[in-house]
């Protein structure tokens, strides 16, 4: 299951990064793409940042009985905007249709490789995960913010020895 | 005119000395700051599977006051730093916005057990930032 977490993560980074490379964040101290997995950032009682892609891992299950050992996973992808200052945050609505638009860009095409990326370098497991077409909720609006969610179900084979 | 004695660099600076020698005579308490230094921003770290490391910072004067627990019962303590101790720390690490800073660090060491940092309150007189109440749940 993790291999799928982690081939999901990188392969939507790494769009990110060509589809619109001017889009980071500062996490630790770091300047990186501004896509992030939850589980896997420090705890802390900071607020998320805006302008940035958060993944949330959700059910797990199998996909369905004809389909042998398919699984399927949800996936929560969340971020917000508050506009920019110099346009007194007018602009927040145009922000999130950017958003929006690079995340519809990244999510394509929905399939990627299946890497394991605990073992250096990362050991290909000869699969592919796969995944809905993500399904955008209605913008919430809390003062100054304003963002939205979006989920996708993603499909993939378990490795017989996989954590 | 009152706008001016607010800003005024002097009434900051008195105001930060006056707090700093507060929490002095309280005793010389120091408290343990974890902060996570900053990753090498590589996959690895991304994807959670090596820690980032981090780097215990020695702050004092402090002032531990204990709170009522939470709602499960967890002990909470409220630290009160000095901005005039804070300063330099702050400097040598590249922070500008110091309630943040301390708001995503790691948790605070008491008695050997790491809490997590709930709100980071800053106290402000005539135009500086003079304290900073850490409140933080084991």
């Amino acid at each position: 299951m993790q291999p799928t977490k982690d081939s999901l993560y990188i392969a939507l980074r790494d769009r990110l990064v060509a589809v619109d490379p001017n889009r980071t964040v500062t996490l630790d101290g770091v300047t990186r793409p501004a896509i992030a997995v939850l589980e896997n950032e420090p705890p802390s009682g900071a607020p998320l940042l805006c302008d940035t892609f958060y993944l949330h891992w959700g059910n797990a299950r199998s996909a369905s009985l004809q389909a042998g050992t398919l699984m399927a996973m949800d996936c929560t992808i969340a971020y917000c905007t508050k506009g920019s200052v110099p346009n007194a945050s007018l602009d927040r609505g145009r922000d999130l249709a950017s958003l929006d638009c690079d995340l519809l860009a990244i999510c394509s095409p929905p399939q990627t490789p299946k890497y394991d990326y605990s073992s250096s370098p990362p050991l290909a497991l000869a699969s592919t995960i796969f995944w809905t077409q993500p399904v955008l909720t209605a913008a919430k609006s809390v003062s100054p913010y304003v963002g939205r969610d979006v989920t996708i179900t993603v499909f993939f084979y378990p490795e017989v020895n996989q954590t | 005119m009152s706008g001016l004695q607010e800003t005024s660099p002097g009434r900051g600076c008195a105001a930060r000395r006056l707090a700093n020698a507060l929490l002095q005579s309280y005793g010389a308490t120091q408290v343990t700051i974890r902060v996570a230094d900053p990753s090498t921003g590589d996959t690895g770290s991304q994807l959670g599977i090596e820690p980032p490391p981090s780097e215990d910072l020695q702050i004092a004067p402090c002032v531990a006051t204990s709170l009522p627990p939470s709602e499960d019962g967890s002990p909470r303590f409220e630290f009160m730093l000095s901005a005039t101790a804070l300063a330099p720390i702050a400097k040598d690490h590249g922070v500008t916005d110091v309630a943040t800073w301390l708001l995503t660090a790691e948790g605070v060491l008491h008695h050997d057990q790491l809490m997590h940092i709930d709100h980071v309150i800053v106290d402000r007189f005539s135009g500086s930032d003079c304290f900073y109440r850490i409140q933080a749940t084991e």
